[in-house]
């Protein structure tokens, strides 16, 4: 009978072998409310299960920060839940975008990680702060392997998190088109430029790098 | 799924621990059960370094695996102020924590595993595990699970009936003491008395266990270390991590 | 890399050839210098287009200087290279001068005056512009009108020959099929791949104008449409004037034959074939829309079929599956076959009987959504959430980590069963339920006492079914009744009987049948105990397995002992169920008529132990049924004490 390898060893193993998937790909793009239905049409027109209904969703996103001693930089993490749904807690690891100018998109390292419902108050303990918080309410597609979502970022009264009275924070929606996939699929951005293209003109997804709104509140 | 117990096996004096694992190995396979694969458990601790400028104290992540969970990563957090806060999440987990290494020091030298064989015997899942710490032989832990009961309370008698009759360990009457009735703080702040025998069992309990038999044969060790005096490499590890590894053990002795 | 290879175009040799020597060597002549180049170049300015007379003169004097260069080129070559140029702006100066000399004078007016000339091109009149406008005019009119004439001719012709429009025709097309333009081509697309088919084989169609000379013809004289037309069967009422051509290996009728086969002999057929489905629109638009019906089909058919063959050949079954050619053999039970066969013919023979009618509508839809299902697990994945959370994994495994599966339960997600080994199980679930009905209805036929009532369940699924048997006496229902609840499972039965016992059965009809003559059996006999107890008899002792005779496993002969109220009848009975049923019942009485004393029992008392047992022709005894008899008996009993 084999022995049992450790989870730390299947890790790596599908690390190596580049069976988790740990890049995003992302575009990024706005529309406004008044265009958002066209957008919808073309959507439910160009992806995949057009029989149905689009898929909703309403999260609340909670970015906890931890200050790290040899670093300017804190460490990130989102923590994502569905609310109004059974879903685990996702948290995400993001790492710093690189804009490179040959690629089609932007590509940062990712990292999802399902949880139970404590992990807010586990990583209170290990130290870490809210940073910010928001809900995030809208629709979803996938065309393959590519995930679309129109999102209204709804902004958060402390203390108020279920209030229905949370108001929107801007009159647009956001887009996005990301696919996360294993390192090494670098056809995965031509796709993506490909799949933005047949969005123009009514929202230009584009690759947007953070470091340059940095001084933007 | 069902009601797991966690027994460390005396250790008799002048035997090996290959050859007790043997031993019992035999004992069970001519008792009927059958030999049905292998497990690890596995736990590694990170250290935070304490950051006495804004007050935090030193804090203890524990991140463990099951091979009987293989799709979990499981976490527990001892905060210096013996408060324990518990995560079960995916086995990406792992690679998230790596990312704290600024902040969280894994401590390899107290990295500890229980690795051996599974039996089955009916409804029961035996499974013998011997201890090793930086590949030193530590002791023996019985698993002990009873798969069509979720409350200890209902099954213990039986539970405690194959640990005498199959395995020859003297086990008293009472609850062992992870399932003892403890006070804990309710939300109110109030404190209350909790029964922790009719609690609904969950694989995080099992978990807790382990750590919390990893935590006694660490605590051996490095109490061992500081009589006979170890090498000069590992001994200042065993200094800065004394006070947090003293926390989690008070937090056990608060418990029995 | 590209295969284009890179040529160099260039000028054999940079400098003319000036002369060649009777050696063969060549003489170049030298590269211009920079003057000579610019000479040269100077040279070609053009100085004559400054005016119609200077270009007259031009030509004057480039034919002269043709013959001065003639001359000059022979002889003083490179004597004056300039000389053409300074000729050229002499003569320029010149003109300056005298214009400037003109413009002087003429400033006076006194020797000279400069009148405007007249327009000369001006003087026609506005009546025939008139008139030529309107004649053009007339001239368009005339075009336009004779193109309208010719479209509403064609289109009387048309509405009078009833021939529909190309166009039309195509929108109707585009409505229900996919079609995309490809150069000059229209392409369309039958395949099921946008459903969420992964079957390599290509399913484009090519869409035509029909001829006109086709239209005038009957249609079957065209090669496609003939092909089409008369491999469905159908004549060409209507000829249309859109014509579908669909690749060769998509035409014809295909369907899938399943037949489930004992010992050669048929048990069950049944044919996929999704013909018939859905509306029929095939009235409101052309005949294509049978054809690419058709063409559909074949495609759907060649995809189960190639799914079912590749899942034959992984599969690893005890007895393996066997494919040849157009055929799939799977065993289902000892001795009991089933086989799957693609069947495409491409030539339709009206004559040929329409293929077996009695197919079985059951499995014919399950492979239909068998695959189909398939289809829809390939495009319909499920949404994360929340939305950050990543594609692909199902809901169940997206809660496997923080719930803490199990290895067993993560194990079981991975597994999934495929369509033959679905389409095994339903035929196998098929034929166990045949089976079961036709034990329990030949039971029922043959007992007719206590009657049996066998109620199936309307809702099953595909390889489960449910039957409750109920088994009362005629007239006796409120003293007992007997139920069980049979599972009809792939392989195997299980029944659940009222005492809570449960009971798995092998597919073997012969264990049903000891089973239901065992529950019979014991059927009469808890009757007869209570019936017994209405009628103040008192029950000595009862036995459902008594042991003898063939011992079953799951029954055997029962007894019971009755004693008269006042206790000096008895009666026993006996029923054995191997290979009938048999019922034996003897009387016995007390006290004992036959008693007399003898040395060893000398008392009188002993006569009231009850005499030996007699048997009683049951048979002969009044009454419809067991119970009916047995009440006869019983009450015989009581009253002849009385």
């Amino acid at each position: 009978m084999a022995s049992v390898s450790s989870a730390r060893e299947s890790l790596s193993h599908a690390l190596n072998n580049r069976f988790l998937p740990n890049l995003e790909y992302l575009l990024q793009g706005s529309i406004l409310d008044s265009a958002v239905e066209h957008l919808m049409h073309r959507l439910k027109g160009l992806c995949d299960n057009v029989d149905t209904s689009p898929e909703t969703f309403h999260d609340l996103e909670v970015c906890m920060s931890l200050r790290q001693p040899n670093s300017n930089q804190p460490l990130l993490l989102r923590v994502r839940r569905a609310l109004g749904r059974d879903a685990p807690f996702q948290m995400r690891y993001l790492g710093q975008p690189e804009v490179d100018q040959r690629r089609p998109t932007l590509v940062r390292s990712c990292m999802d990680c399902a949880c139970t419902n404590g992990i807010l108050e586990f990583l209170t303990e290990m130290g870490f702060r809210l940073e910010f918080e928001y809900i995030a309410k809208g629709y979803m597609f996938r065309k393959g392997r590519m995930k679309i979502t129109v999102s209204k970022l709804i902004k958060i009264i402390p203390g108020k998190q279920q209030d229905m009275a949370n108001e929107p924070i801007s009159q647009s929606y956001i887009v996005e088109l990301s696919v996360v996939a294993p390192t090494g699929q670098e056809n995965v951005g031509e796709e993506m430029r490909v799949f933005a293209e047949q969005l123009k003109p009514l929202v230009q997804l584009d690759k947007i790098d953070y470091k340059r709104l940095g001084s933007m509140p | 799924m069902g009601v797991t117990v966690l027994q460390p096996y005396p250790m008799p004096e002048g035997k090996s621990g290959a050859h007790i694992i043997d031993y019992l190995g035999k004992r069970l396979l001519s008792l009927g059960a059958t030999h049905a694969g292998q497990f690890l458990v596995d736990c590694e601790t990170f250290i935070s370094t304490p950051q006495p400028h804004n007050g935090t104290p030193g804090r203890a992540v524990h991140v463990l695996h099951n091979s009987e969970y293989p799709a979990s990563t499981f976490s527990i957090i001892d905060s210096g102020t013996g408060k324990q806060v518990s995560l079960v999440a995916d086995s990406i987990f792992d690679l998230l924590m790596l990312k704290m290494t600024n902040t969280f020091t894994s401590k390899k030298q107290t990295k500890i595993e229980s690795r051996g064989a599974r039996f089955e015997y009916g409804d029961f899942v035996i499974k013998l595990g011997s201890v090793t710490m930086m590949e030193h032989f530590k002791g023996i832990l019985i698993e002990i699970e009873y798969k069509s009961c979720m409350i200890l309370a209902y099954c213990w008698e039986m539970i405690r009936e194959m640990l005498q009759g199959f395995l020859n360990i003297n086990v008293g009457k009472d609850f062992p003491t992870y399932f003892a009735t403890q006070t804990i703080m309710t939300a109110m702040g109030q404190q209350q008395l909790h029964a922790k025998h009719n609690d609904l069992y969950e694989p995080t309990d099992t978990v807790k266990q382990y750590l919390e038999q990893f935590t006694n044969y660490r605590k051996h060790v490095s109490m061992h270390g500081s009589l006979s005096g170890t090498s000069g490499i590992q001994q200042p590890v065993h200094m800065s991590s004394s006070p947090v590894m003293g926390a989690a053990g008070g937090l056990v002795l608060i418990r029995s | 890399m590209s295969n284009s290879v890179n040529i160099s175009v260039e000028t054999t040799c940079e400098n003319q050839i000036r002369e060649i020597g009777y050696d063969g060597t060549e003489l170049y002549q030298p590269p211009p210098t920079l003057s000579e180049s610019l000479a040269k170049c100077a040279a070609r300015i053009d100085f004559s287009k400054t005016s119609l007379d200077d270009l007259k003169k031009e030509e004057k004097t480039a034919a002269a200087a043709e013959e001065e260069n003639k001359d000059g080129t022979q002889f003083q070559e490179s004597l004056w290279p300039w000389d053409a140029v300074r000729n050229k702006l002499k003569d320029a100066l010149t003109e300056i001068c005298v214009l400037s000399d003109v413009i002087s004078i003429a400033k006076d007016k006194r020797y000279l005056v400069l009148d405007p000339l007249l327009e000369e091109g001006d003087d026609t009149k506005p009546i025939v512009q008139v008139y030529s406008r309107k004649k053009a005019i007339s001239q368009a009119a005339q075009v336009l009108l004779s193109g309208a004439e010719r479209l509403r001719n064609a289109h009387s012709e048309q509405r009078s020959r009833n021939v529909s429009d190309f166009h039309i025709e195509l929108l109707r097309l585009r409505q229900n099929w996919r079609l995309k333009k490809v150069s000059n081509a229209i392409i369309g697309d039958l395949s099921y791949r946008t459903a969420g088919s992964k079957f390599g084989m290509s399913g484009t169609f090519e869409v035509t104008k029909a001829e006109e000379a086709s239209d005038d013809d009957s249609a079957s004289t065209s090669t496609t449409s003939s092909s089409t037309a008369t491999n469905n069967g159908m004549q060409m009422k209507a000829s249309s004037a859109l014509r579908v051509i669909v690749p060769a290996e998509l035409q014809g009728v295909a369907y899938i034959k399943v037949i489930t086969q004992k010992d050669q002999e048929d048990l069950c057929t049944a044919q996929v074939n999704l013909m018939g489905h859905g509306p029929n629109i095939t009235a409101q638009v052309g005949v294509w829309q049978k054809t690419l019906e058709f063409a559909q089909n074949v495609l759907f058919c060649k995809e189960l079929f190639a799914q079912l063959a590749r899942e034959a050949i992984q599969l690893q079954a005890p007895i393996p599956h066997v494919v040849i050619g157009n055929q799939i053999r799977a065993t289902l039970l000892p001795n009991i076959q089933l086989i799957i066969s693609l069947c495409h013919s491409t030539t339709f023979d009206s004559n040929q009987p329409a293929p077996i009618n009695d197919h079985d509508h059951v499995l014919e839809h399950s492979l239909h959504q068998l695959l189909r299902e398939v289809h829809y697990k390939n495009s319909h994945h499920p949404f994360p959430h929340p939305a950050s959370a990543p594609l692909g994994p199902t809901k169940k495994r997206m809660l496997a980590g923080p719930m803490a599966a199990d290895r067993e339960t993560l194990l079981d997600m991975t597994k999934s069963q495929t369509i033959l080994e679905q389409i095994i199980a339903q035929a196998q679930h098929i034929f166990m339920r045949k089976r079961t009905q036709y034990v329990l209805d030949t039971l029922a036929r043959d007992v007719k006492d206590p009657q049996i009532v066998s109620h199936w369940n309307a809702m099953n699924s595909p390889t489960m079914s449910c039957v409750k048997i109920n088994i009362v006496t005629h007239g006796y229902d409120a003293i007992g009744r007997t139920s069980l609840v049979i599972h009809v499972k792939e392989r195997s039965l299980k029944c659940i009987c009222r005492d809570g016992r449960v009971m798995r059965l092998s597919y073997e009809p012969q264990e049903l049948r000891d089973l239901i003559l065992c529950q019979i059996n014991s059927h009469q006999i808890s009757c007869l105990v209570s019936l017994a107890r209405c009628m103040a008899w008192t029950v000595l002792s009862n036995s459902n397995h008594l042991g003898i005779g063939k011992v079953e496993p799951l029954g055997n002969a029962s007894s019971c002992l009755l004693a008269s109220p006042n206790g000096d009848r008895m009666i026993a009975v006996q029923i054995r169920c191997d290979p009938q049923i048999d019922v034996k019942v003897y009387i016995a009485r007390s006290p004992r008529q036959d008693f007399f004393p003898s040395p060893l029992v000398p008392e009188k008392l002993w006569e009231n132990l009850g005499g030996n047992f007699k048997e009683v022709k049951f048979d002969k005894i009044e009454g419809k049924s067991f119970l009916n008899k047995m009440e006869f008996l019983m009450a015989s009993l009581t009253s002849n004490t009385a």
